[in-house]
Formats: structure tokens, sequence, C-alpha cells
């Protein structure tokens, strides 16, 4: 990044910068050109990111049982084999279930949960609050080890009325994942500070108007970036769910593919697994997109200047009717 | 800044908002985490090899801090390098991940465009394939005869031992794992930064690198810095990339030491001490984050 | 080289791990009275549960309240038979054709480590059978009455194990376990790229300390395979030692090994070994025995070798299989439990996960006319020979346990 503003503030950029700045140049010194290094600097990462994935999910095809050697494109981990591919092996199957099960579970309880959390937090001042504050920073910096240990632990002696399975699992993992939304949403609270809401109640609107029709469109970003790391955090979680797990119908997908590849070699049938949770999350993502967009269809028309969807469709300057105007930086 | 309606009745609200959230954390972390307290401080079943959580605070035994101590100062301590070797592999890490994360979240954030959609879900993806599954397709890729060492071999170089136990591999697999929570969460928050004020700044004759030094990167700050906690301080606790990708005992860090005590029957004490004390270190950085994050809030 | 049986998925876990990855429970559940609440009184010494040695075999008691089930009972209808095992240890071919052959149905629920079975079997999680349970933690699982004693009527097969499981030091006559899988612990080595030769070496446990193989080797990640591999390499066989001097010597050399080495410590041998990406590796002999099937394209399986002394002075163990207290249908437990005695079956879990058991039928002919086993890799046999003479870890008292867990505790965290 710096290269490219190095070269833009060099000689022609530097004279222009010089005179009065209201003309746009369009020489290398333009500051407004698309970033290609940037561009290709994020394409960069996203193939080191994404190739190994492209890989896992290439192999899952693979006719034979390695997970390197490509061996010829088949479905047999899929459907085919009668024994091992995942519509067959009730244990695989099972554990696709479950997956769906704990994360769905989760992430509508966590995130309504961290939001209002963050949302109250924010507001209430006190040294309650305070201490809960820190302690939800606590809940995510804790290893994650030993708060399934200790999960494990009160699961079997102090609430034993949970035993483990289902309950047991869905309770540790909100609990684990409930501190993405409220630190995520809690650190674009702070930087949107009190104006809009402010502006809102001027202008007659009460708290829950405040909250559904300015904070939440405004957090709607943070929202999903914490729904997607829940999401995930969940998919994921192979600690937390082995400590809680009690048989083979609650194992979920994580934990079978920790089982086996931890020792280094399951097969395809496990790359079939994780590309059955990738396709999975893909079409719950665009799902949720999709029921975002027609959910929240009448309040885009009202035109919310900092409504910022996910799309980019309503880009962060699109000038507003309403006395929420954007630029008072003097007041954020 | 003060509310500008503020009566009780409204504080309330805040209050109903925000305590299912704390009663949770009350009953599920907090309880919890005084089982690992009472554990920590607990007696050793010797049937079982099993610990004993010890509830009552004036029966405490300091057995397992004694012995967790003179591990890590004791004259015949072997802890110290573990923690050397930890801070600094995260320290790497972690700049590496700020150094490749915000570039890329920046330019998603600011310039994809009608294309953003298209960026999110690709920097989601790896979130949704298992983590393990991406290590493995690494590790396959880093093998003596994997694709990593063959390109290497197109460009003349001599294939390179990268499963052998380094500390270059384990601290690029750091990176891999956490960097894509640290752009999510900076896409988060540059996301909300203002054109507008870049715009400013710009009219105001700054060139494009001083209008990122003087007018994004501060605005930033709160972005980057719940970036960082939300990197840095699980990364302290890993020990699951040390052992996928190096497993040599010359590279483990904190986190497979704990990951040794609390798995080895009779050491679970020890293990729940030293994740204790590892905390406590944590709570220096945690604390600034709060402070920090008040102050932003306060302006 | 092609497997003849199909359903072969290949190895999971590799399950000798008493020291291990993620899942680390370590016996927190409150088993047994009391041992919540500061009953720390129950410090009773392990001297409490005997200590099964060759030479001090024990008879473990029948307690009134847990007797063996009543002869010629008939099988449980529409029940489900719970097996509780390691992960990929058991054939789910073999399993579903039991459950077809009497009409029940059958789920396998896995664990990766014996502490993570332990701490959930005693809190509470209730199954029909414990397939793989180690020696080493017999002792526990009977007096914390987590099995049930067998009765013997429903389980003939027991004529086609070896004779020495009827009677064997851990558990005098039979009266809890049938015999699972046998194996050893050697050295396994890339022919091709490591010049020596351990049938030829003077100390041939000493082959992974040498320099010139940095980065090339390893040893396998549990405490007692891994002291061991120290006591060994220093002429101590007594593999259950006490005595701290020993301890800390077989340290000091693995500390030393490391250095020279830099040694990594791992479960993934027999992944490692065929690719090549690790030369030297101290392994179980069933992990060596699937070799075949790990190697890449066009390398051959002679490449692979694994050594285990010819005297049979080396570490030999075996599991057992268990039928727990908590059975809901332990006739249907028993008849599985025979059902895999056969040889037909035992040929099969063998070649699903590569690790021999002591039946009378499995010869070394046997196993390589089945193409179970390649001709390369005839020393992953285990003989009764080996298993008579051979040096078993076995259950240490507290004090020393300790001592062996620490001193594993710095090699696998330290330099």
């Amino acid at each position: 990044m710096t290269a490219t503003n190095a070269t833009a503030s060099s000689s022609p950029a530097v004279a222009a910068a010089a005179a009065p700045a209201r003309t746009r140049r369009l020489l290398r010194g333009n500051p407004w050109r698309h970033p290609w290094f940037l561009e290709g600097f994020t394409w960069l990462y996203l193939i080191w990111s994404l190739v190994p994935i492209a890989i896992a999910v290439l192999f899952s095809f693979n006719n034979g049982k390695s997970q390197a050697a490509w061996q010829g494109f088949s479905w047999r981990w899929y459907v085919g084999d009668p024994v091992n591919s995942v519509l067959h092996n009730p244990q695989l199957h099972a554990a696709v279930i479950q997956t769906v099960r704990l994360s769905v579970l989760t992430t509508v309880i966590a995130v309504p949960l961290g939001v209002a959390f963050a949302l109250g937090i924010n507001r209430w001042r006190g040294p309650v609050p305070a201490t809960f504050n820190f302690v939800m920073i606590l809940s995510y910096v804790v290893p994650e080890l030993i708060f399934g240990v200790s999960m494990f632990f009160v699961f079997t002696t102090l609430f034993s009325t949970v035993h483990l399975g289902t309950t047991a699992e869905v309770l540790g993992l909100i609990t684990w994942n409930v501190s993405w939304p409220a630190i995520v949403v809690q650190a674009r609270l702070v930087t949107l500070g009190r104006q809009y809401e402010e502006a809102a109640a001027d202008l007659g609107a009460n708290q829950f108007q405040v909250i559904r029709r300015v904070m939440l469109p405004l957090l709607a970003p943070a929202i999903f970036a914490s729904a997607v790391l829940v999401f995930s955090g969940v998919i994921d979680d192979f600690v937390i769910v082995d400590l809680l797990s009690s048989s083979a119908g609650n194992t979920p997908m994580s934990v079978i593919i920790y089982s086996t590849q931890h020792g280094g070699n399951g097969g395809p049938a496990l790359n079939a697994l994780g590309s059955i949770m990738l396709a999975m999350s893909l079409i719950i993502v665009i799902i949720g997109y999709v029921g975002y967009r027609l959910l929240t269809r009448g309040e885009r028309g009202s035109g919310l200047a900092a409504l910022t969807t996910i799309a980019g469709e309503g880009s962060p300057a699109a000038p507003v009717p309403l006395p929420l105007s954007r630029t008072k930086p003097s007041d954020s | 800044m003060r509310n500008r309606s503020g009566n009780k009745g409204k504080n309330a609200f805040w209050v109903a908002l925000a305590a299912p959230g704390i009663i949770w954390l009350a009953i599920l972390f907090i309880v919890p985490f005084y089982a690992v307290l009472s554990i920590a401080m607990g007696k050793l079943n010797q049937l079982f090899e099993a610990p004993v959580a010890v509830w009552n605070p004036a029966s405490w035994s300091s057995s397992n801090v004694i012995n967790v101590w003179r591990d890590l100062f004791g004259s015949a301590s072997f802890a110290g390098p573990i923690l050397l070797r930890t801070i600094v592999y995260v320290a790497v890490a972690s700049l590496l991940c700020l150094l490749i994360g915000y570039p890329a979240a920046y330019f998603v954030a600011r310039f994809a465009g009608r294309r953003k959609g298209l960026f999110l879900v690709l920097l989601i993806a790896p979130f949704w394939i298992s983590y393990m599954m991406r290590m493995l397709a690494w590790i396959d890729l880093l093998s003596t005869g994997g694709y990593v060492n063959k390109a290497l071999g197109w460009l003349g170089i001599s294939p390179v031992n990268w499963l052998g136990g380094s500390s270059t591999t384990v601290i690029l697999g750091l990176v891999y794992g956490y960097i894509p929570y640290l752009i999510m969460v900076l896409y988060a928050g540059l996301d909300r930064i203002e054109p507008a004020l870049i715009e400013a700044g710009r009219d105001l004759g700054l060139g494009r690198t001083r209008t990122f030094v003087h007018v994004t990167l501060p605005l930033s700050r709160q972005a980057i810095l719940t970036g960082l906690l939300i990197t840095v301080l699980p990364m302290l606790g890993d020990y699951y990339t040390n052992q996928m990708l190096s497993g040599a005992a010359s590279t483990s860090m904190i986190g497979n030491l704990i990951q040794g005590q609390l798995g080895t029957p009779g050491l679970e004490g020890q293990g729940a001490v030293l994740s204790l004390m590892l905390l406590l270190v944590l709570l220096i950085p945690m604390a600034y984050y709060v402070i920090a994050t008040n102050r932003e809030a306060a302006r | 080289m092609a497997h003849p049986r199909e359903g072969w998925q290949g190895h999971g876990l590799p399950r000798r791990t008493f020291l291990k990855a993620a899942t680390a429970l370590g016996g927190l559940a409150a088993g047994g009275a009391g041992a919540l609440t500061g009953c720390a009184s129950d410090l009773a010494g392990a001297g409490t549960i005997p200590l099964p040695r060759p030479e001090h075999p024990v008879t473990w008691p029948v307690v009134a309240g847990n007797g063996p089930i009543k002869a010629g009972l008939t099988a449980e209808r529409d029940a489900t038979l719970q097996i509780y095992t390691w992960e990929a240890y058991i054939n789910q071919a073999c399993v579903n054709a039991f459950a077809k052959k009497y009409k029940c149905k059958a789920e396998i629920t896995t664990f990766n480590t014996m502490d993570e079975a332990m701490s959930k079997l005693r809190s509470g999680l209730s199954f029909d059978l414990l397939i793989g349970a180690t020696v080493d933690v017999l002792g526990q699982l009977i007096e914390g009455q987590l099995v049930q004693p067998l009765n013997h009527s429903y389980l003939a097969n027991i004529d086609q194990a070896w004779p020495d499981f009827t009677n064997p030091f851990y558990d005098q006559h039979w009266q809890y376990t049938v015999p699972y899988t046998i194996y050893t612990t050697g050295i396994s080595w890339r022919k091709d790229l490591v010049h020596e030769n351990p049938y030829t070496m003077k100390n041939p446990w000493a082959m992974p300390w040498q320099a010139k193989y940095k980065g090339r080797v390893a040893i396998l990640d549990d405490y007692r395979e891994g002291i061991s591999l120290g006591l060994m390499k220093n002429g101590i066989y007594n593999l259950n030692t006490t005595d701290y001097r020993q301890i800390g010597l077989a340290r000091e050399s693995l500390q030393e090994l490391s250095g020279l080495v830099n040694v990594r410590i791992d479960n993934t041998d027999y992944t490692e070994v065929p690719t090549g990406d690790t030369w030297i590796h101290t392994a179980w002999s069933g992990d060596m025995a699937a070799a075949a099937s790990y190697m890449p394209k066009g390398v051959p399986v002679d490449v692979v070798g694994y050594w285990f002394p010819t005297d049979g002075k080396g570490p030999v163990a075996n599991d057992t299989n268990v039928i727990l207290k908590s059975a809901s249908n332990p006739v249907l437990a028993h008849m599985f439990l025979n059902y895999v005695l056969d040889l037909p079956n035992v040929l099969e879990n063998i070649s699903f996960n590569g690790y021999m058991q002591p039946a009378n039928g499995v010869t070394p002919q046997v196993l390589v006319k089945e193409q179970i086993l390649p001709p390369s890799l005839l020393s992953t046999i285990v003989l009764p020979s080996y298993f008579r003479r051979g040096v078993s870890e076995l259950q240490l008292p507290v004090g020393a346990d300790a001592l062996w867990q620490q001193a594993w505790l710095v090699v696998s965290n330290g330099i």
C-alpha cells in the first residue's frame, strides 16, 4: 500500500497537492484512481487463503482412497460407497445433522444475546456493567481447552441434570461464542457514537424505535460479521463439543474430522464432510442475505444514510434527505 | 455525553437489554471459572489420579501452584524458553496478520464497490471449511513431495523440509489460521469510516499516504485494537498449530504445555494453574483494550 | 498394493495414546463416592488397586452387586448395541454384519484417548461394550465398578485365541476381559534413505540418536513409550521402573535426542514413513503393518522396514474388550464379543486397523496369503514367544507415574 502511495506522492502529485486541490488529476498522481496494487494484494491473499480449500474440496471427489494423489473423479464418498460414503455411513450422516442442529441453535441464540448485551452495556454506566463487560472479554480470552474442561466438570457434577449431550453442547457453545457479537458490535457502537440515536430521539422516536429503525440497521455489518463468526465458530469447534458429547448421535462433523484426521488419514470421506460443511454454510449465508434484503426492503427505501448493506449497493456516501447528516466529524 | 431524557425509566431499558447476557455469563461462565479455580487449588484423588475440586477457599491447597512455579522459575525449570518462544511467535504472527490483513480489509471495505459481496464471500469461505481440513491440506502441500516444494523446484530452489520442526512453518500456520478473524473484524470497523472525511483530507491537500496516516489510520484505531484482541489473545493459548505443523519439542508453545498437563492424569490441577497464570498475564492487554474502548466511547 | 478388502478405510487416530491431543479430561468427573467435595481423604495410594505384573498375576474380585448375567438367555429384541471404542478401531462392515445376523442395530461411539474414555465413563455415560480397554486401566475399571464380569458360556470362541488369554496375568481366569489386539513397539525406518540397519546395529534402540538425520526423526507421542525408549537406549529393560535416577537418565537421553535431531513427537508414523517425510520413527507394529496403503504412487512397500528385537525383549502389549456394567444389552454384548473372536472376523478387523490379534489361526502364512501383510513387514507380527518374554508397560504406582509424566512433560515441551 505504501508503495502505491509513495508513487502517488512523488513528483506530479506533490506539485498537485501544493496547488489548490479542487481539480482532479488524471495523471499517475490521481488519488481517486482505482487502487490496483491493493486489489492485486487482496487477490493474492485470497488465493493463498483458498487454495488449500479448493484442494480439499477437489479431493472429496477422488476416485481412490488417497487425499493427495488424484485418482479420477467419482461421487463415491458422497453417495456411492455402500459402507463409507457420507450417505451410507451412519456415523457420518448423523454428524452432518448434528452440525446443522448445533450451528443453527447456537447462532440463533448467541447473536441476539450478544447484541442485546453490547447495546445494554454500552449505555448503562456503572460498576456492574463494567465488570460484566470485562467478564465477557475474559470469556473470549480464556483458552478453549480449559473452558471446555470446566464445562465438562460443571455439567457432570454441579449441573448434572444437564448431563452430557446436545443440550450441554449447545449451552457450552453459546457461552463460548456469545463474546463474538458482544465484542464486535460494541466496537462498532463505539465508532458510531451517539449522534444517530440523539438525532432520532430529537425527531421523537422512542427507544424501541431508535433501536429497530436506527441502531440495528447501522449495526448490520457488525451483526452480520459476528453471526458469521459464531456460525463458523460452531461448525469448526471440536474442543468443547468433543468434551461434552455423549454418543455418536451428538457428535458433529468437526469432531469426526478431528478424531480421524488428527491421526493423519481418514480418507476422502472426510473431505466430503468438509465440502458439505462449506456448501451448507454458503447456502445459509445466501439464504440469510436474501432474507435480510427482503426484510429490510421497506427501510432501505427511506434512505437511512449509513445503512451499509453487505452487497455494497448502498455506499456509505449516499446522500440522505433526513437531518441525519453524514458529516459531523467533530461530534464523534 | 448526557442522555437527553435521563430518567430512571430509560436506564432500565438498557439494563433489561444487558440482563440476559449478564445472567447467562454468571451461570455458565463465572461458575465454571470458579470451578477451574477450585481445581487449581484443589487436591488429588490418588485412586483415580483425578483432581478433586475444593470449593471452600479456606481449604485451598497451594501444591499445584508450587509445582507450576517450580517448573517456571525453580532450579530445574524448563518452561522459561517456552514462554519466550510463545511470545515471539505470537508477536511476529500478529504483525504479519496485520500487515497482510489490513490492506485486504481496507480494499474490500472501501474500494470493492459492486463486487463487495463477492469479496466478502471469498473472505468468509475459510471459516466454513473446517480449520483442520485447511491445515491438513497445507500439510499435504508442504510435505517433502508436495506442491510447494515442487513449485520451488521450478524456480530452481531445492526442497525445504517445512514440516520437520520449523518455527517459520508454525508462525505462518498461526497467521493462516487467525487472519480471517482479523480481516472480518477490520472490515466491520473500516466499513464505517466516512469517505467524506477522507475527501476532506484530500481537499485539504494531503496526498494519499498522508491522508491514510492522518485520517484513516486514527479512525481505524478501534478496529485494529479489536482485531488484535481477537487475534493475539487466543493465539497465545494455541496448541493445535504447533502440533499439526511441527510436533517438535523445540517449537512447542505454552498452549502445548497446558494441554499436556490437562491431558495427564494427576497433572490437571497444574494445567489449571498454568491456564490461570496465562489469563493473569492476558489481563493487562485486556484492561488496555477496555480502557481504550471506553475512552473512545466517551469522546 | 491393492487391498482385497474394499471396505478398508484406513486408520484413524492410533490407539496407544495416554498423553494426547485436545480432549483433555484427565478424569475430572467425580467418579465414585465423594470425589467432589474435598473428600481428599480418599488419598488412598494405588496400593489398594493391585498392580498386575507377569510375575505377580492378579485375580480381580467379583463383588456381590455386580455379578455376571445368567447363562442361556436370549438376545435382546429391537436393541441398539452401543459400542464405545477408539476411532477407526473396529471394522464398520463387521459390526453391520453382526447387527444383521442378530437382528439389532449397532452404534459406535468413539473416543480419542483412554483418559477421555475413563472420564466419560466415570461421569455416568452408559454403553454396552468397551472395545480396546488397555490393560493399565483395568484396575480402575474393575475397582470403580464400571465393568461387569463375563459369563463364559456365551464366549465359546475363546478357544480360537491363544491359551494364554484364558488366564492372563492381568485378569486371572479371564473374569472380565477377552483379548482384542496385540502389538509391539519397535522402530520403523526407510531402508532407501537411511544407511543403517537396526538388525546389525549394536544398540538398535539408539538408532534415532544420529545428528545426520536432523529433521527426519520422530518418536511416538506417549509418555510410556517415550521414556521407555530412553530407558532401553541406556540398556534398562524394566519398563515399569520406579527409580527416579533411571527415569532421569531416560529423560536426559531424550533431551539430548531433541537437541541432536530436533525430534518430532507425533503418532502419525503410518503416513510419515511411507511418504518419506520422516525417515526414522519409533512405531507400533499395527501402524506399520498397514504401510502398504499409504505408499505414494510408484514407491514399493519394501522400502519400509519395521524392527523389533529378535530376542523379543521389547515392549509388547495387548488391548482387551470388556462389557460395561451399565450395559442395557448384556446378552448381545456377550454375543458380540464372541463374534469378534471368530477367525473370519478377526482377519477382517486386522485388515481394517492393521493390528494383529492373538488368535491361533493368525499366522504369518495366513496374513501373507490373505494379502493383509506384505512379506517385507512380517516383523510386525507378534509371536506368542514375544508376548511371553516381552517386557510390558504396565500400571505404575501413583508416585512413580507422576515421575514418568513429569519427565515426559519436560521432554515434549523442552528446549
